[in-house]
This record gives C-alpha cells, sequence and structure tokens, in this order.
C-alpha cells in the first residue's frame, strides 16, 4: 500500500465519513468538507507530471489475490495522469458547483457526496490500474456509482427509468468486457496491460484474438456512448447537472475512450480494430450531432453533442491505429490523430463542462431547460451567457478557442484517411472526411442554437416559473474557470503540448517512441488556406445558412418514425422480455403436477433411452441367471394380477386390498429369494401399511373412476410403458455387467468372527452398516413429529395470507 | 430368473407411474407404494438371486446370497413406510381443508404472479 | 475421544432428539437451538482448520475397514460446506425467533431444522453411496415436515407435489444404487471409484451415470428437472425458504459434483457434455423465470435455478480452474442466497406483501436494510470484489479455455439478468415514494435484518478475503481433480 495507492482509496475513505459530517454539521453545507480531497488530489497528481513529461511512469503494486494473478497495481503513465487531472480537477469544480447548486436543507446531501466519491475513486481506479481485473472492478463501481447518481432523486420515474436504462446497458457491456479480459488472459497468461502489451505481437496471432477484440470494443462503447449503445446516456440526463457535468460528460463516458488508448497497443495494428472503432466512431459523431438538433430540452442537446463529441474522439483512435503500420516517426501523419484525440479529449472536458454548469444556472434560477419556454435572458444573466458563447462557440469549432484548433486536427485525420493505402481505404475511405464535415454543420447548428434559443429571441415570461436573475456567485467561479480554460488554450494551445498530450499520446502508441524519444506535438492557429481550414469555412456558412432557415426543415425529423428508434427498440425488448417470459412460464408451469411429472418421466425416458442407444449399453448375458421355479411363475401371475387389478379397480377398497397383495406377493418373493428377515419385515409393514391406508381413506370420499379422455390416457400409458420398459433394461445390462466380485464375502466371512453374529443382514443393520440405521431410525422420528404436526397444527382456519410468511 | 425379475419391476414402475398420473390422489399414493416395491424387488435382484443359503451362519451351506442387498432393503423399506404414512395423513390433512382428492383441483400457484 | 469429523452431525443429532422432550418451554427451544448452532458452526470451523493442516478425515464407522463399513469422508470440500450450512442455520435459526410463529415453534419446528442440518451435513460427509441416500431421506423427511408444518392451504397443496416429486427421485436413487452395485460390487465411494478405473469406460456405467444425474438433478432442480422447485418452495415462511434455497439444492449439485469427478469421470464426452447443455438450459430457464415475476419470493426463487445452472456447467467443464470456481461459487450463493431470502423476508414483513407493484419507498425508512440488500444483490450478480465474483471468473475463465464459448458467455451475460431481477427489487422496494404500511411500526426490523446483515457480512469478507480462502478452495479443487488422493485417504493405501 503506497501513498498512490491511498490517493485512489482516499475518495471511499472520504466516504464513509460522509454521513456524519452530514448528521453532525448540519449548518455547513457538506460539499465545502468533500471540496478539500479533490483539491488535494489535484495537486498531489500535478506532482507526478514531470515524471510522465519525459514518458517516465510510476508503478506501485500491492497484492489483492496473488493467487490467481490479481493484484492492485497503480500505474500512473502520461495517459493515466491525464484523466486523474481531469477526474480530480473537473472533480473539485463540480463539487464546488454542487454546492451553490444543492440546498442544503432539502436534499440528501450525504448519498449524493457518498456517491459521487464513490464515483470519483471508482474511476481513478480505473485510469489508475495496471491489472485488467482491478480495472473491471472499479468499471462496475463506475456503473454502479452513476446509477446511484442517476436515481438521485429516486422517487422520480424518470429517474429510474434512466437509471436503470445505464445500469443494464453499461454492466452489460461491462461483462462483455470481462469476457474480452478472460481470453486475454488466457492467450497471454497474464492480467497486467504492459505484460499483455509487451506480447502483443503474439496475441495478434491468436484465433481467439478477434473475438476478444470485439468483447472488449462492446464495454468501451457501451460505457462511452457508442452508437446504437448511445440511448442510455441522454435518459442519464435525469441525474442532478453537476453530476451531468462530471460523469456524463468530462469523465466516465470518456472511461470507454480510456479503454481503447490505453489497450491500442495491443489491438491496434489489427485492421478490424480500425475499422470498427474508426467507422463506429464517426457514425457515432454524425449521428449524435444530428440528433441533437431536435432536441428541445437543453440537456438534451447537450447530451447527444457528448454522444456526438466522444464519437469524434474515437474515429481519432481508430484512425491513429494506422499510424502503427509505419515504422518511423517521420512523415508518420497518422500520429496526428491520436495527438488530435488526446487535445480534444482535453477540450471537449472543458467547454462541456462549463456548458452543463450554464444548464444548470439556467434551470436553476428559471426553472425549466426548455428551449420553447426559454428566450431572451441575455439581459438577466450576462456573465452566464458570456460562458454560454465561449463553451458553445469552443464546441462549433470556431477560433479562437481550443475547440476550433482539435476540430481542424480532426479534419486533418479524416483527410489524411483518404490517401492511406491500407485495409481497403481508397474505396470507403471517402466517407470518413464527408461523415465528419456533415457531422460538424450539425454541431454548428445546435451549438448556436444552445446559445440563442436561451440568451437571445423573445423574453416568455409567462413561461417561466421564476423570475430569472444572475446566478449566485459561487456557482458562477467553476464555468468561469473552465470557460477560462477554454480560451487559454485556444490562445495558447502548447501550454499542453508537452506537458500533458505528448505524454498520454506516447502512451497510446509506446512502439513507435522510442527510449528518450518524444513525439513531435506541436499545435499551431494557421496552416495556410489548407482543405481543413476551406472545410471550416464550409461549415459556418452552411451551419450558419441551415441555422436561419432551421424553422423550415426541423420538421424533416418528425418523418422519423417514433416507433423504429432505437429507444423504442430497448422499450420493447424490455417489455416483451418481461411478458414474453411470464406468458412462457405461465405456459409451461401450469400448476398441475401430472404436468412436471409427464416432463420429468419423458426426459427419464428420452436421455435414458438416448445413451442405452447411442453407447450400446443394452446387454443380455443369459449366463449366471437363476433358475426360474414353479413358485416364482406362480407369484409373478399372482402379483400381475395384483398390479391390474388396482389399475382397473372401481373402488377404493379394493385398491388398497389389492395394494396389499402385491405388497404380500413381494415378501414371499423375498422368502424364495433367501432373504427371511426381509419377509417378515415387509408381512409387518405391509399390514400395517394397509391398515393405514384404510384408516386414512375410510375419510375420504368414493374414489371415483376418472374419466379420462382417451387420447389423455394413450399417453399416460406410453410414458408408464417407457419408464418401465427402460428400468427393466437398464436392470438386465447392469446384471449382466457384473465386473467385479462384490464385497459380500467380507461379510460372510466376518460376521461370526468380528460381530459375534449369526444373521448376516441384522449383523450388517446394527453393527458394519449401524450408521444406515441410526439415521432410518431418525427419520422414522422425524415422520412421525411431522405426522403430529400435521394432525394438531392447523393453521390454515385463521388469516391465510398474514401467515405465510 | 433375474430377467424375469427385471420384466416384473419393470411392470411394476410401469404401473406405478400410471397410477401417478391420474387425478386421484389415492391412486397416487398407491402408486408410491407400487414403486418401493418396484425399487427393493430390484435391489434384490441386483444383488443375484439365489447364489446360496440365506445369509444365516446356522444354515452351515457353502455359500450365501449377498447379505448386503437385504439389509439395504431393509433400511429402504423402513424409510419409505415412513413417507408413505406421513403422505397419507398428509392426503388426509389435505382432503379436509381443501375439500378434494383430485390433483386438478390442487393446481399451484405458479401460474400467477 | 468423538472424532472430530461426527460432531456435525452429532451435535444436531442430540439437540435435536433432546429437544423433542422439552417441547413446552419456546424460550428453552430457542436458546438450546442457538447454542447448538453455534456449537455445531465451531466444531465444523475446527474441523475445516484440521483438514486444511492434516488433510483428509475419515472415519470408519463402528471402526469396520472400508470398503465394509460406512466410512464419513471429511475432504477440504465437505468441511467447507458443512461450515457454510452451519452458519446459514444459525442464521436461519436467528431469523426465525422474530418470525415463524409460537405455533410452530411449539411443534417441533427447531428440533425439525437440526435434522435437516444432521441430513444436510451428513450427505456433506459420507463416503458412501447407500449411507448418502439414507442422509438424503434425512433431509428430505425433515424437509417435508418444515414444508408442511403449520398446514396451511397453499401448504398442503405444494407439499403433496414436493413429496411426490421426492418419493420418486427416491425410488430412482434406491434403483440407481442398486445397479451400481450389481455392476462393481462395492458402496463405498472410494472403492467405487477405484473399481470403476480398473475398467474404465463401460456403456452401461454411463447409463448409470445419467440415471444418477437424474436423481440429484431433481434435487439440484436442473433443466428439465426443476419444474417443481419454484412452486413448492414459494408455500414454506420465509426462513424454512431459506433453508431450502440455499441448502438444499446444493446438496444436489454437490452429489453431483463428487460423483462426477471421483468415479463417473470415464465417459466425460457423453456425461460431462450432456451436463454442460442441461447446465446451459437451465440458466436460460432460470433467467427467464427470474425476469417473468413481480413476486420478490418468485425472483429469488428462479435465481436459485440460475445458479444452479452456472454451477453445473463449472462441474461440466471438469479442470481444475472450472472445479475451483464451482467451489467458491457454491459458498458465495449458499451464503448469499440465504442473506436475499432473509432480507426479503423482511420486506415481505413490513409491507405485508410479496408484490413488488405494491411495495415502494423502504430507503426512507429502513435505508440499513435497503443497503444490506443492494449489497446482497450485487454479490449475487458478481460484480467485483463481492463474493460472486471470484468463482464465477473462474467458472467462465475454464469454460473459455476448454473452448466452451456459448456457455462461457451465457454463463457471463446471466449475471445481468441476475442483476436486472434483483435490482427491479431495489428499485421497486425501497425507491420510489415512501408509503405507510398498515402494521409496520410493530415489526422487529432491526432484529429481522440482523441475520440477513451477518451473511451479507460474511459474504463481503468471502469475497475481499479470497485470498484467505484460495488455498482451501485449491486443496478442496485438488481432491476432485485428483480421485486418488480422496481414495488413498479412505482406503489407506
Amino acid at each position: 500500500m503506497s501513498l498512490l495507492h491511498l490517493a485512489i482509496f482516499s475518495p471511499f475513505l472520504m466516504a464513509i465519513f460522509v454521513p456524519f459530517l452530514y448528521k453532525g454539521l448540519k449548518s455547513i453545507h457538506t460539499g465545502w468538507f468533500v471540496l478539500a480531497l479533490p483539491i488535494l488530489l489535484f495537486t498531489y497528481f500535478i506532482g507526478f507530471l514531470p515524471i510522465t513529461r519525459n514518458n517516465g511512469t510510476v508503478e506501485k503494486s500491492f497484492d489483492w489475490i496473488p493467487s490467481l494473478g490479481i493484484h492492485f497495481t497503480a500505474y500512473v503513465d502520461g495517459l493515466g495522469l491525464l484523466f486523474a487531472l481531469l477526474i480530480t480537477g473537473i472533480g473539485a469544480l463540480v463539487v464546488l458547483y454542487s454546492i451553490f447548486y444543492l440546498s442544503k436543507e432539502k436534499e440528501s446531501l450525504h448519498n449524493f457526496y457518498v456517491y459521487l466519491l464513490l464515483f470519483m475513486g471508482a474511476m481513478l481506479g480505473v485510469v489508475l490500474s495496471d491489472n485488467l481485473i482491478t480495472l473491471y472492478m472499479f468499471w462496475e463501481l463506475t456503473s454502479i456509482s452513476s446509477f446511484l447518481l442517476i436515481a438521485y432523486w429516486y422517487d422520480r420515474e424518470r429517474s429510474r427509468y434512466g437509471a436503470l436504462k445505464s445500469m443494464l446497458l453499461t454492466v452489460f457491456g461491462g461483462l462483455s468486457m470481462l469476457g474480452g479480459i478472460l481470453l486475454l488472459s488466457i492467450m497471454g497468461d497474464t492480467f497486467s496491460i504492459r505484460e499483455l502489451i509487451s506480447q502483443a505481437g503474439e496475441l495478434n496471432q491468436h484465433p481467439l484474438f478477434l473475438f476478444a477484440l470485439i468483447l472488449i470494443l462492446l464495454g468501451a462503447f457501451t460505457k462511452s456512448a457508442q452508437f446504437p449503445f448511445y440511448i442510455w446516456l441522454p435518459d442519464a440526463m435525469e441525474a442532478p447537472t453537476p453530476v451531468s457535468a462530471y460523469l456524463h460528460s468530462a469523465t466516465m463516458v470518456k472511461a470507454g475512450i480510456y479503454l481503447v488508448a490505453r489497450l491500442s497497443p495491443i489491438f491496434a495494428f489489427s485492421s478490424y480494430w480500425f475499422w470498427i472503432v474508426g467507422a463506429i466512431g464517426i457514425f457515432t459523431m454524425f449521428w449524435g450531432s444530428f440528433n441533437a438538433v431536435k432536441q428541445t430540452d437543453l440537456k438534451g442537446i447537450l447530451a447527444f453533442s457528448t454522444v456526438s463529441q466522444l464519437g469524434l474522439i474515437m474515429s481519432l483512435l481508430g484512425v491513429g491505429a494506422a499510424a502503427l503500420h509505419f515504422d518511423t516517426l517521420n512523415d508518420n501523419i497518422y500520429i496526428a490523430a491520436v495527438i488530435a484525440a488526446v487535445f480534444h479529449l482535453i477540450n471537449h472536458a472543458t467547454f462541456k463542462g462549463s456548458l452543463f454548469m450554464v444548464v444548470g444556472i439556467v434551470d436553476h434560477e428559471t426553472g425549466t431547460r426548455d428551449i420553447r419556454k426559454l428566450g431572451g435572458l441575455l439581459s438577466f444573466m450576462p456573465v452566464t451567457f458570456t460562458i454560454a458563447v465561449i463553451g458553445a462557440f469552443s464546441m462549433a469549432g470556431l477560433p479562437p478557442f481550443n475547440g476550433f484548433l482539435s476540430k481542424e486536427m480532426f479534419f486533418t485525420g479524416m483527410i489524411q484517411l483518404v490517401n492511406l493505402d491500407l485495409f481497403n481505404l481508397e474505396t470507403w475511405g471517402m466517407l470518413f472526411p464527408i461523415l465528419a464535415w456533415i457531422g460538424s454543420i450539425f454541431t454548428f447548428i445546435y451549438s448556436m442554437m444552445f446559445v440563442f434559443k436561451t440568451f437571445s429571441g423573445k423574453y416568455q415570461p409567462e413561461k417561466l416559473d421564476k423570475k430569472p436573475h444572475e446566478a449566485p456567485v459561487g456557482m458562477l467561479i467553476s464555468p468561469i474557470i473552465l470557460a477560462f480554460l477554454v480560451v487559454l488554450f485556444g490562445l495558447f494551445p502548447n501550454l499542453l503540448s508537452y506537458s500533458l498530450i505528448q505524454p498520454a499520446a506516447a502512451a497510446i502508441v509506446p512502439s513507435l517512441v522510442g527510449p528518450g524519444e518524444l513525439l513531435d506535438v506541436h499545435i499551431s492557429h494557421w496552416h495556410g488556406f489548407n482543405p481543413e481550414l476551406w472545410m471550416t469555412i464550409g461549415v459556418i456558412a452552411v451551419g450558419t445558412l441551415m441555422y436561419l432557415t432551421l424553422s423550415k426543415w426541423i420538421k424533416l425529423y418528425a418523418l422519423f418514425p417514433g416507433k423504429v428508434t432505437l429507444n423504442a427498440l430497448y422499450d420493447t425488448s424490455l417489455y416483451a422480455a418481461e411478458r414474453g417470459s411470464y406468458t412462457l412460464t405461465k405456459a409451461y408451469m401450469n400448476g398441475f403436477i401430472r404436468t412436471y411429472l409427464v416432463y420429468i418421466f419423458a426426459f427419464f425416458i428420452g436421455i435414458l433411452g438416448f445413451t442405452m442407444w447411442t453407447r450400446q449399453a443394452l446387454t443380455i448375458d443369459t449366463s449366471n441367471l437363476a433358475p426360474i421355479g414353479v413358485y416364482e411363475i406362480v407369484l409373478v401371475v399372482i402379483i400381475t394380477a395384483g398390479i391390474f387389478t388396482i389399475l382397473f379397480a372401481k373402488s377404493r377398497l379394493t385398491s388398497i386390498i389389492a395394494l396389499g397383495a402385491v405388497g404380500y406377493t413381494v415378501s414371499l418373493f423375498f422368502v424364495i429369494f433367501r432373504a427371511p428377515d426381509l419377509a417378515l419385515t415387509q408381512l409387518v409393514i405391509e399390514t400395517v401399511s394397509v391398515a393405514l391406508f384404510l384408516l386414512c381413506f375410510y375419510h375420504l370420499p368414493k374414489l371415483n373412476r376418472h374419466e379420462e379422455r382417451m387420447g389423455f390416457k394413450l399417453g399416460n400409458l406410453i410414458i408408464s410403458l417407457g419408464v418401465g420398459a427402460v428400468i427393466s433394461l437398464m436392470a438386465i445390462s447392469a446384471h449382466s455387467n457384473k465386473m467385479f466380485e462384490s464385497i459380500a464375502s467380507f461379510y460372510v466371512e466376518n460376521t461370526y468372527k468380528e460381530a459375534a453374529g449369526k444373521n448376516m443382514v441384522n449383523v450388517i443393520l446394527v453393527d458394519f452398516r449401524g450408521f444406515d440405521t441410526l439415521f432410518e431410525i431418525s427419520v422414522l422420528a422425524i415422520a412421525g413429529l411431522g405426522i403430529f404436526g400435521l394432525i394438531k397444527l392447523r393453521l390454515a382456519k385463521k388469516g391465510e395470507e398474514a401467515d405465510e410468511n | 430368473m433375474e430377467i424375469l425379475m427385471s420384466i416384473v419391476i419393470g411392470a411394476l414402475f410401469a404401473s406405478s407411474v400410471y397410477l401417478m398420473l391420474s387425478k386421484s390422489l389415492l391412486r397416487i399414493i398407491i402408486g408410491t407404494g407400487l414403486l418401493s416395491h418396484g425399487a427393493h424387488l430390484l435391489i434384490i435382484t441386483m444383488g443375484g438371486l439365489k447364489r446360496g443359503a440365506a445369509p444365516l451362519l446356522g444354515e452351515k451351506a457353502a455359500s450365501y446370497v449377498d447379505p448386503l442387498p437385504q439389509a439395504l432393503i431393509l433400511t429402504a423399506i423402513v424409510i419409505s413406510f415412513g413417507v408413505t404414512a406421513l403422505f397419507l395423513v398428509l392426503a388426509y390433512r389435505a382432503y379436509q381443508e381443501l375439500g378434494t382428492d383430485n390433483m386438478d383441483e390442487m393446481r399451484g400457484n405458479e401460474a400467477n404472479d | 475421544m468423538i472424532n472430530l469429523l461426527v460432531l456435525p452431525l452429532l451435535i444436531p443429532l442430540v439437540t435435536a432428539a433432546l429437544l423433542i422432550f422439552l417441547p413446552k418451554s419456546i424460550r428453552v427451544q430457542r436458546a438450546v437451538s442457538v447454542v447448538s448452532a453455534i456449537g455445531t458452526l465451531a466444531a465444523s470451523i475446527v474441523l475445516l482448520l484440521t483438514v486444511k493442516d492434516n488433510g483428509i478425515q475419515t472415519v470408519n464407522v463402528g471402526s469396520w475397514d472400508a470398503p465394509f463399513g460406512i466410512t464419513l469422508v471429511s475432504d477440504t470440500l465437505s468441511a467447507l460446506l458443512v461450515t457454510t450450512s452451519s452458519l446459514i442455520t444459525l442464521s436461519v435459526i436467528l431469523y426465525s425467533f422474530r418470525s415463524i410463529g409460537e405455533a410452530r415453534e411449539r411443534f417441533y419446528y427447531y428440533p425439525i431444522v437440526q435434522f435437516l442440518l444432521v441430513g444436510v451435513n451428513g450427505a456433506f460427509t459420507t463416503g458412501d453411496i447407500f449411507n448418502l441416500f439414507v442422509f438424503f431421506e434425512v433431509m428430505l423427511m425433515a424437509s417435508y415436515v418444515l414444508i408442511v408444518i403449520g398446514g396451511t392451504k397453499i401448504q398442503l397443496r405444494e407439499s403433496i407435489k414436493y413429496i411426490l416429486v421426492n418419493v420418486i427421485s427416491s425410488a430412482l436413487f434406491v434403483i440407481a444404487v442398486a445397479m451400481l452395485y450389481s455392476v462393481v460390487g462395492s458402496l463405498n465411494m472410494a472403492d467405487i471409484s477405484q473399481r470403476i478405473a480398473q475398467i474404465g469406460s463401460l456403456p452401461i456405467l454411463t447409463v448409470i451415470a445419467v440415471l444418477f444425474l437424474i436423481v440429484f438433478g431433481l434435487k439440484g432442480a436442473i433443466f428439465p428437472l426443476y419444474f417443481w422447485l419454484p412452486g413448492s418452495y414459494y408455500a414454506p415462511p420465509v426462513p424454512v425458504l431459506a433453508l431450502f434455497g440455499s441448502l438444499l439444492t446444493k446438496v444436489g449439485v454437490y452429489s453431483i459434483l463428487r460423483s462426477y469427478s471421483l468415479f463417473f469421470y470415464h465417459d466425460q464426452a457423453f456425461t460431462h457434455e450432456l451436463l454442460g447443455i442441461l447446465a446451459i438450459i437451465t440458466i436460460i430457464v432460470g433467467c427467464i423465470g427470474a425476469i417473468a415475476y413481480w413476486d420478490v419470493k418468485k425472483i429469488i426463487i428462479y435465481n436459485i435455478i440460475i445458479a444452479v445452472g452456472v454451477l453445473t456447467f463449472g462441474i461440466s467443464v471438469a479442470t481444475e480452474e472450472s472445479y475451483m470456481g464451482t467451489v467458491f461459487y457454491t459458498i458465495h450463493d449458499m451464503i448469499v442466497k440465504a442473506a436475499l431470502f432473509l432480507l426479503i423476508g423482511v420486506m415481505i414483513k413490513i409491507t405485508g406483501t410479496n408484490d413488488l407493484r405494491k411495495m415502494g419507498g423502504l430507503m426512507k425508512k429502513y435505508p440499513l436494510l435497503g443497503w444490506t440488500f443492494l449489497v446482497a444483490a450485487f454479490a449475487l450478480a458478481g460484480i467485483p470484489p463481492l463474493s460472486g465474483f471470484v468463482g464465477k471468473l473462474l467458472i467462465v475463465r475454464g469454460g473459455l479455455a476448454e473452448g466452451a464459448y456459448v456457455g462461457s458467455l451465457i454463463v457471463l451475460l446471466s449475471s445481468l439478468v441476475v442483476l436486472y431481477s434483483v435490482i427491479k427489487i431495489f428499485m421497486n422496494g425501497f425507491w420510489k415514494a415512501p408509503k405507510d404500511y398498515p402494521g409496520e411500526e410493530n415489526q422487529p426490523v432491526l432484529s429481522l435484518w440482523a441475520p440477513g446483515a451477518l451473511l451479507v457480512l460474511a459474504s463481503i469478507l468471502y469475497g475481499v478475503g479470497a485470498e484467505v480462502m484460495y488455498p482451501i478452495i485449491s486443496q478442496a479443487t485438488d481432491a476432485l481433480v485428483h480421485p486418488a488422493i480422496y481414495i488413498d485417504a479412505v482406503l489407506k493405501e
């Protein structure tokens, strides 16, 4: 356990104290106590910068289940550190913001901060674990804390719906990912990411490689809300806005991006990786932005925007995989895609974080997030407006903000693809820049909508619950800091180049970076009139035009039938699964014991018959049979007669007497088979049984012969005969396969010598196998108690239901 | 003889299954009675029939039949007696409370939710 | 000195006998039950530690050498299961104090619980196949009485079905033993294993192995033999249900595990393949049942079936890793299932209904109960670092390593369904707007919650402390992978 571990676990430790702080110090907002932790952690992680700057790493390990190769290996490199800083940095801002957002009088703050801390710790664990199993554990914990946070207002139906949806989809992905992890561990015999990376070459040749790749990507795509799994993210917006800002835009949804980046060194050489990650990413980028435009809820716009931006980063990572196919760093243009991915990751966290906080403020101060009700807030909230403009313009990719820079780099990455002669790109490669461009147009449109529908236009006080005014200063601090960063990184991007971006990018493509080498990361604003710039100009031109004519074509969205959306698919399949299961279960679990017996006996006949047939187990050995005498034949005739009497008897009494007859015949059989003790016992027991039968059924109604349909009887008959036949055949075969001398001779020899008895059966019962007898008596005793209780204890009369449990 | 016994045992099982598939609780319990008869006869048959004298040392025979299956049957007889007794009382009580011995009228609650 | 490994059988047996003679005072009944259950637990823990340090413990009852007398064999697996069963029985007894009702307490509820424990522990400990039958009967007879005691209508109705199915399975057990005896001429399991190993695969033995699978499958509730279970388990009161759900099916699973690893391993291409297929179907039908209902008891009951499927899948893969996973998972599942039953029992007590649609909002008044339930739910779904994870991990990894891809993925994804089904209980029972339930203030929620919480705590420790358990589980697995270890211990060669 090192300080690094302590840092990862500190949020969990803090979480333990939160309820006490909440209960004990009611007058102080719990958030203030919590705030200290992310700030502390942020400064702690800043301390790693000098190490990672030169692509150095730190590793601390302690054992959890070493016998299974499961360790808590905390591993800090450029990529992990970048995420750790995002988690703690944004975390601190979000906590600060939440202090003003959540009222300490009305809300259960202890729950909120416990979940939030749980998430923070889990997320740090995800990005700083080298062991895939620990990573998986933290991964699921992020899903769980997200589930709890989305349903923070759990008495709301929509919150529960969103929580469940996000949980089902992300846990599904997590389980798939676990499958992938296990496959990797089977291939490489380790759970350590770095050890797996060092075997990447061999892993690529393994037949299970593709299988593992797909499973891992399922995990990444569900978490990072890629098409078609993104549907949980818009519904996750039911969470309090600070949560949306933190989990559902800046950090948790980037866990999938992290995973793809982290495992790129293992998988990226494969063309499948390139295609799947790249294509899903770029399509998600387009699809998210396209759908964002039709949203009317500000948070809905941001949710789809997040989906789109995550797709953008994902596609860059996919395209960046092409870099691995070049051996040298010089002229390796595809490395630019990786750098762009990292850069945009940072930028997105800053501008999207600030925008979510803006929405929170608008919601908080006006009581609605519906753009149809909003408008003209500029005069009431000038500061908020300024932040919104900075964030939204950066999101739209406009200069001089940081989003412009990374958007240009994104275009570069996509355009370069067309020139690539790998993976059949000459045919489909063009689609990448085209989708990127169209997606960017829609991004531009919804960014404009976000700002202008809210802050300009007509002020509609009649639709608002309260009179809007500027937010309190405390609530503005966090978004202002983020907006400041947007501008700062936009003007001086190279502040980040070698401190954060280079180390992170180097960790994604380690094979390209030799010892002591650094990637060339220089971000510049002006590249001349290249295609990227023209694309940006095109986006602005077409975007502006389309934004102005929005009302004309927005109706086109209505052409998409609501029933064929992915959401509807999720809802109906969940509903259908429940209804279908119910109907199905109800159909075969019909409550009739006869039906169950038919299933069981049919299986009995089928499977034993099948086994005997395929294994050719039926053997008849006539050499060791005992002779058949006259008595035996007589007894067989009697027992058969008894059976038939029972089957066809009209009255209860006849059946019972016939059963007794069968029992007595059995005891006569025992006589013939040299088992005098058995015969006696059987005689006694049979007599008592018949007496019991008679006693009990004296009280029962006349046994009426049931008029069953013949078909039914035929079915029963077939099953009965089948069971009988299987047992007869098995018995004959078992008897014909006596492979060993039985242990019986021991008893013959030792009964008198060792146990001083003459009756072997008795001696076996009381001595050799006395244990059986002891418990056989116990069985009788329990039966006695049961019978006593059955007759005496009758709870049925008084309230049936109340006593069920 | 063992083959003949196997067939008799098969017949006992077949008839008991047939009875257990009927609606009447009485028939079902009679079926379980036949079932245990079949099982017990099977044990003794599996031990090999009539391979010597009864397993009493006083017989002074050269060989004895296998005593072990007989001991097992004794245990099994007693146990199945206990079960049958409980089952009978249960049937009696069920008839008292539920007013029927028809299994079709004792449908379970699986179908409801 | 009485041999240590007899104690987990003897203590409950003597207690049961004792309790029969003091039926009048419920207080005495309770006190004796608890003291005895603690004693049994302590004895089994000592036994477990002894087995861990000194290897497999055996005792030839009446000092007749194996294979002629009855040999009790406590290897690590049986000692583990015995310990777990004793722990669960203790919790259930504690839970019963405030829930089962004086009427049932007066009518020998406690001695019969002790008898049930005798049967279960005996089945885990015996090394003789016919003696296994006898312990099955002890356990079954006790379960018949537990299911019927009280004599409510639903109990009477369902116990008829339960008894009938089990009478059939007992008869099949007897004939299976008889046939096996005919072929190999012995009843001692170690001896049987040795004898079968001499002849290797024999067609009729494969058939007999399948017959045993049917017998144990009826107990363990694998597809398509589980149909009796949902109805029958629904009938008795919650503490009895908890005992049944966590112990009885596991005895069936244990018997499959023991027989299929110790002596029926010569025709794996057939027997284990068959078991694997049945296991997967069992998981699927269990999943279908678990999402179908809004009745809390039913949801957890169907989860029993899923777990049985997962466990039998682990057995069918039959590698060291999958066996280890099976053992890990069995213990986990016994503890967590019992815990969940006890916790939903509390929910039912508070709300007075089984129907989730009528529940809601318990989180406000009973947060402790809610969080305990949630942890148990996540443990059941195999979320790390809780107890279900390691077992499932090993089962799936073992399956994948053997090329059983479909089965392994189904096991993996069944976790999602399990999670959904229990989260459904959490969301509908604990979330939603709070409401008032008539009579809830009279319920002793804290004392009802405590036994379940105890088990949840055990489950957490078991999961996080997997490394501590590892050597024990690994030892248990050794004896499964190498039957010679077991045989040598019994036959002292």
